[in-house]
């Protein structure tokens, strides 16, 4: 297997400021450093392997259930887990505070990864020198170059949400959709190197790598200079202790949490123990490169406005077209895809291109160029979507939590009842709170947007007497934004 | 946290600006609110109001009932197809509706066994602020996602809500042009 050659994201510039420092210069507290014994946990081998394992057997459950349970979404542990329990804690807790800690344990790529390594936990040793170091079943092709950007993911992502009324309500469609998914890993695994289907496919992974850019935490070098002085490179090629990175990411200058599913394997391969996990503050990545991406932070906002409509709103006419497939109104569903798609890919991206152009003016910079301010600002909707996500996120829990307690009794909703809680009533908990809890998000969203898209603005156009004209477009954008969502979620 | 103005280096004497920063943005947040709470308070005096809604898959009708504060509201309900339910947040509410039926069935959720058989329910809408009303009888695919909205005007964390997000912006372009000001001497 030649992970040495395998070709990663074509490099975008990075703004000049972003350049001259690096953030593990200044990447907050070594946490293997504070916590005893934390190192210890991330360098053994099986732990991979049981978190997949633990989540592969939850997975299993829910299949079954999918298949065989009741085909009521509010009864099916398919549903219930998936969509309210799932959801909330990846949204809420998971990503913003341990990055892409669920592509840890999560069993989507479970069978490919084992299959290729042939391998439940150890390392498969090649024979040959550098290059060969571990071996891998199967054509351990190189990814299209044409497709190594998260189009495709961005493209699936848009596609299961306009069906995202079927998918979160029928469990035989999630199960039709997640199993598919298990099988579409396996096959690109067998074709394609390493974790070729997380990187470019997965439709989670696109926004699990753009929201992780404001997490808590994150996977860094100690220390630079020692990455540049070792040639042997293990962490990139892997050795006896451990594959080389299975995400095509080189973490001896690595910056970005976006593409590092926190496998720990360069914890595993690195000689020097020169990798760890940083605790720093909330949003310290502000660097977003390609256009790819920046459609990814526009579809996010604009599909928690679209939700907030359709699932959360009082209005039958959109859920009738949502929900087609048993109102029968294809005309009104095909209008539906129509706006949501048009809104994600042309309404909010023009609205944040006028903005852009605007400050672009303002801050007196035909130096600076469109597109790089394009895509630089669009990190304004990063803190801005995720918290408009959680703020999202918190009825679901709130108003239907009862139902994770009758589904752990009962999963396939059959009448079962293994802990005597099957037959707790459907009852929300202080469901008058809701807009109270959510204004204060959407209010720290907006701050961090602000904040951070003023932080771009002085990498971009430099003083703050260009910065600042520079950025206030995008502040009223985000401004009007976040008081649409407030309109959506307290008026 | 530092203030939505923070400086990407902090300037000389940094900590004193962050705290400046810090302080002017939260006061503007703080006044924004405050604006939006005082501007929209008024609200005209109570009345009664007689309302039917109707319930069906997925819906209500009318989706979102505006009142005032203080107004009676004396509710019929109806389901046009199959049984729904309309479980009222924050005033201890739940109805049980049977379609092509002029009664229905109505307890409080603190006494969760006490069923009675009415034709109206009255709602005193005393408290102002957004309550959802939900289908707390499952009733089909997208159940979950049956609500309308009961908004008792004033509605407050709307407007202080809105208000600080203007008190967030004003607030922050007001502390990002001081300091371009200052650093541009
Ligand atoms: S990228 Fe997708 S499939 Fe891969 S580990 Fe993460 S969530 Fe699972
Ligand atoms: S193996 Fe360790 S020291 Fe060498 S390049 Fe990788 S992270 Fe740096
Ligand atoms: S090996 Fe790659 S994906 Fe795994 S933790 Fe290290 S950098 Fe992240
Ligand atoms: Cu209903």
């Amino acid at each position: 297997m030649q992970v040495a050659s395998t070709p990663k994201r074509p490099p975008a510039p990075a703004p000049a400021a972003a350049r001259s420092k690096h953030p593990s210069d200044r990447a907050g507290v070594d946490l293997c450093a504070a916590i005893p014994g934390l190192r210890a946990v991330l360098k053994w081998r099986p732990l991979q392997f049981w978190l997949m394992w633990a989540n592969l057997v939850c997975f299993a459950v829910f299949i079954n259930a999918g298949l065989f349970g009741s085909p009521v979404g509010s009864h099916n542990i398919m549903i219930v887990f998936v969509w309210i329990l799932w959801w909330f804690l990846l949204i809420a807790l998971l990503v913003p505070f341990l990055s892409r800690f669920w592509c840890t344990m999560c069993p989507l790529p479970a069978f490919g990864e084992w299959l290729q390594r042939l391998r439940l936990i150890g390392v498969w040793p090649g024979s040959g020198p550098a290059k060969h170091r571990t071996r891998s079943l199967g054509l351990s092709r190189a990814w299209p170059r044409a497709l190594q950007n998260i189009w495709l993911q961005n493209g699936g992502f848009l596609g299961l949400a306009v069906c995202s009324a079927l998918l979160v309500t029928r469990p035989i469609v999630s199960t039709v959709v997640l199993g598919g998914m298990i099988v579409l890993a396996l096959g690109l695994a067998l074709v394609y190197r390493q974790r070729a289907f997380c990187m470019y496919l997965c439709p989670v992974s696109g926004f699990l790598g753009l929201y992780s850019m404001t997490s808590t935490v994150a996977v860094r070098v100690k220390d630079r200079a020692l990455c540049r002085g070792h040639k042997e490179k293990e962490c990139l090629l892997g050795c006896a202790a451990g594959y080389g990175c299975p995400w095509f990411q080189y973490v001896g200058s690595m910056e970005r949490n976006n593409y590092c599913g926190m496998c720990f394997e360069c914890f595993k391969t690195c000689p020097h123990d020169n990798v760890t996990l940083y605790l720093r503050p909330f949003c310290s990545e502000t660097g977003i490169k390609g256009v790819d991406e920046a459609f990814k932070a526009f579809i996010m906002v604009a599909l928690a406005l679209v939700y907030s409509v359709t699932l959360l709103g009082p209005w039958g006419v959109v859920k009738d077209w949502a929900n087609a497939s048993e109102s029968g109104h294809w005309g009104g569903f095909a209008l539906y895809a129509l706006a949501v798609v048009g809104l994600c890919l042309v309404l909010f991206p023009a609205l944040h291109l006028g903005a852009v152009a605007l400050g672009r003016r303002l801050g007196g910079g035909p130096a600076v160029r469109l597109k790089a301010a394009f895509v630089g600002f669009a990190y304004t909707w990063v803190p801005l979507g995720l918290l408009a996500w959680i703020a999202f996120s918190v009825p679901l829990l709130m108003v239907n939590g009862a139902y994770i307690l009758s589904a752990l009794s009962d999963p396939m909703g059959r009448g079962a009842d293994f802990f005597g809680t099957a037959t707790v009533a459907w009852h929300p908990i202080l469901p008058e709170w809701v807009p109270l809890l959510q204004a204060p998000l959407l209010l720290v969203g907006l701050f961090y947007a602000l904040s951070k898209s003023l932080q771009v603005s002085r990498q971009l156009f430099g003083p703050p007497a260009r910065a600042v004209p520079a950025v206030l477009p995008v502040w009223g954008l985000a401004t009007a934004v976040t008081a649409v969502f407030m309109f959506f979620f307290a008026g | 946290m530092t203030g939505a103005a923070a400086d990407v280096e902090p300037a000389p004497g940094g900590g004193r600006h962050t705290l400046f920063a810090a302080l002017g943005v939260a006061a503007g947040v703080a006044l924004g609110a405050a604006l939006g709470l005082v501007a929209f308070d008024q609200t005209e005096p109570p009345r009664d109001r007689h309302i039917v809604v109707r319930a069906r898959q997925y819906a209500y009708d009318p989706p979102v009932i505006r009142v005032n504060r203080g107004d009676r509201l004396f509710l019929k309900l109806v389901a046009l197809d199959v049984m729904h339910g309309f479980f009222l947040e924050g005033h201890d509410l739940d109805v049980e509706i049977a379609p092509q039926q002029s009664t229905f069935k109505v307890r409080h959720p603190s006494r969760p066994d006490d069923w009675t058989e009415q034709e109206e329910v009255v709602v005193i809408a005393d408290t102002p602020g957004k309550f959802r009303f939900r289908c707390s009888h499952t009733c089909g695919s997208l159940h979950p996602f049956m609500s309308g909205e009961l908004i008792v005007e004033p509605n407050r964390v709307l407007h202080a809500g809105l208000g600080a997000c203007g008190g967030l912006f004003v607030g922050s372009v007001a502390v990002a042009r001081r300091r371009s000001r200052s650093a541009s001497r």
